[in-house]
């Protein structure tokens, strides 16, 4: 958990945190971000905020994550933070049926909304309720196989696969940010704070950063 | 002792305080609450002055309210004063029903709320009992699963769902609700509920909670500009780190200051939202802005973000904050980027749709209350 000075990182990447209200994605962030789980905590109203620095595949990187209301009818305001989003875990909760139906929906709201580009990962959360589960973790699956999203199950009170969702998804970004950077296509995306200078390693793989726009 | 804690397994009363109350019901803070919270025992001298105060209120509403309106008509900007001063605790669940216009819908509409709650259902049941335990849940009265608090804010919230179903119920109402319900009855808070959000005194709160939310975005654009005006520093400051008002202050409007803040303030501000408006939530929101001005300026995105969401103690102290905020000129600025802004969003390409979003307004008069 160990926190680097603020300024000192490769890649600046933002990731949006969506899915039905009450899934569990403000503790997902707060164990992720803080380590800490909290029973009582309050529905979101808006957006929250939350960054970390970590080491992905030899980088460190800062995600700054967007938390976002989970009801409908905050997305008047919750999808302006999908723009510029580089990544979005997109949460249902393992022991409640239309959470995870509804994911078909929140496929939808970022392809109308976000980068065309953008990585998603989904995020089956509260394995811990284990007597409770009500979506198989095979159906999730090949679903997520189907849509192409990459896919972890996690339970963000027993602090399981919350660090490894984070990894894999910033992983996930990682390589692709290289790859399109060597192919030189357009700049792949921009953090919220558009030209703000990125150092960047001296590293011959990654002469441009993914932040220059 | 012993006989307290056996009596306690078995009636379904409130649990018993095993971490130590403020005196508000909130479960305090590792270190502290609140100010006001922690002084253990005022001293004798402010326990008279809060008495005389008291006494002066009670002669200002007459028995159940009776001399309030007359009172109100002769002398307006003494009311005002007082108001803005803070109503005295014992007396806020009645002074906010008289004040808010809720109290005469409830004697024009015998039986409706009752009818709500038992007879009609709603499509947001579901919704509503999700948030029911995320609604202040560090206050004693809210705690117990299935309690009397939460049986009371499902109801209240269910209730008004069904009575305006194109608001429905929206994450945010249910603080509302919460805190009137430590301060009235379910139906007497159901109909405060409904006088704000229908506007039986000020503007209608509804556009809050309407698809789009319209209202939210409005206030939003309106704040965006005082900031740029009252504090054009800072407002540059915020430019160049692109930080906008929806990353931090769309709960202050969403929810009147009630969702996050110190519970001492948020019921000062309370006092005179009901008599005064929405302009005192931008007010609060300036006067804030300007305390930490000196310290906002100097820090980037992620850090400004943070201290938008987490003031110091001192800021939130409301006996130097609020008259910070009295001082605050909104009014006439507000009505003039009111016009701007709804100029602006008729000539954008989603006009259409943002009209649409503006639903039918339901206006204030007996036959629409009545279902």
């Amino acid at each position: 958990m160990a926190r680097r000075l603020d300024e000192e990182y490769d890649y600046l990447f933002k990731v949006v945190l969506i899915g039905d209200s009450g899934v569990g994605k403000s503790n997902l962030l707060s164990r992720f971000t803080r380590n800490e789980f909290c029973l009582e905590s309050k529905s979101t109203i808006g957006v929250e905020f939350a960054t970390r620095t970590l080491q992905v595949e030899g980088k460190t990187i800062k995600a700054q994550i967007w938390d976002t209301a989970g009801q409908e009818r905050y997305r008047a305001i919750t999808s302006a933070y999908y723009r510029g989003a580089l990544g979005a875990l997109l949460v249902y909760d393992v022991t409640k049926p239309t959470t995870f139906e509804n994911v078909s929906r929140w496929l939808k709201e970022l392809r109308d909304h976000a980068d065309s580009n953008i990585v998603i990962m989904l995020i089956g959360n509260k394995t811990d309720l284990k007597h409770l589960r009500a979506v198989a973790t095979e159906d999730a699956q090949s679903y997520a196989e189907k849509e192409g999203l990459s896919f972890i199950e996690t339970s963000a009170l027993e602090a399981i696969n919350v660090e490894k969702a984070f990894q894999m998804i910033l992983a996930e970004i990682y390589r692709i940010i290289s790859k399109k950077t060597l192919s030189s296509e357009e700049p792949a995306a921009t953090s919220i704070k558009e030209g703000k200078t990125i150092l960047v390693s001296g590293d011959a793989n990654t002469k441009k950063t993914c932040c220059s726009t | 002792m012993e006989k307290k804690r056996v009596s306690d397994e078995f009636e379904p009363g409130p649990l018993p305080p095993t971490r130590p109350l403020d005196r508000f019901g909130f479960v305090k803070q590792e270190q502290s609450f609140s100010p006001e919270g922690l002084t253990k025992s005022r001293s004798a001298y402010e326990r008279e002055r809060e008495e005389r105060r008291v006494r002066k209120w009670r002669k200002m509403i007459g028995v159940g309210g009776s001399d309030w309106k007359h009172y109100v008509r002769r002398k307006p900007h003494v009311v005002k004063r007082r108001i803005r001063k803070g109503i005295p605790d014992c007396l806020r669940g009645l002074v906010w029903q008289l004040i808010s216009g809720s109290r005469d819908l409830l004697l024009m509409n015998p039986g409706v709320y009752e009818q709500l709650v038992i007879y009609e259902t709603s499509a947001s049941e579901l919704d509503i009992i999700r948030d029911i335990s995320r609604t202040f849940p560090s206050h004693v009265f809210f705690q117990q699963r299935h309690g009397p608090g939460q049986r009371s804010l499902y109801n209240v919230l269910k209730a008004y769902s069904v009575y305006d179903r194109d608001v429905g119920y929206v994450q945010g109402m249910g603080f509302l609700a919460g805190l009137l319900l430590l301060y009235m009855s379910e139906e007497d808070a159901f109909w405060l509920l409904v006088a704000l959000l229908k506007g039986a005194v000020h503007a209608p709160m509804e556009g809050l909670y309407q698809v789009g939310l319209p209202l939210v975005q409005q206030y939003l654009s309106q704040f965006e500009q005082l900031v740029k005006e009252n504090l054009p520093k800072l407002g540059d400051h915020f430019l160049r780190e692109m930080i906008n008002p929806s990353m931090y202050a769309s709960q202050w409007f969403i929810t009147v200051f009630s969702y996050s803040f110190p519970f001492h303030l948020a019921l000062r501000i309370w006092d005179v939202f009901l008599y005064e408006g929405v302009k005192i939530v931008f007010k609060v929101g300036l006067a804030l802005l300007r305390y930490c001005e000196d310290d906002l300026i100097k820090l980037p995105f992620e850090k400004l973000i943070h201290a938008l969401r987490n003031f110091p103690e001192d800021a939130m102290n409301p006996d130097t904050l609020l008259p910070m905020a009295y001082s605050v000129k909104v009014s006439r600025r507000l009505q003039v980027l009111k016009q701007e802004y709804e100029k602006r969003d008729n000539e954008s390409p989603h006009a259409s749709e943002s009209s649409e979003k503006q639903v039918q307004t339901v206006t204030l008069k007996p036959h629409n209350l009545r279902r």
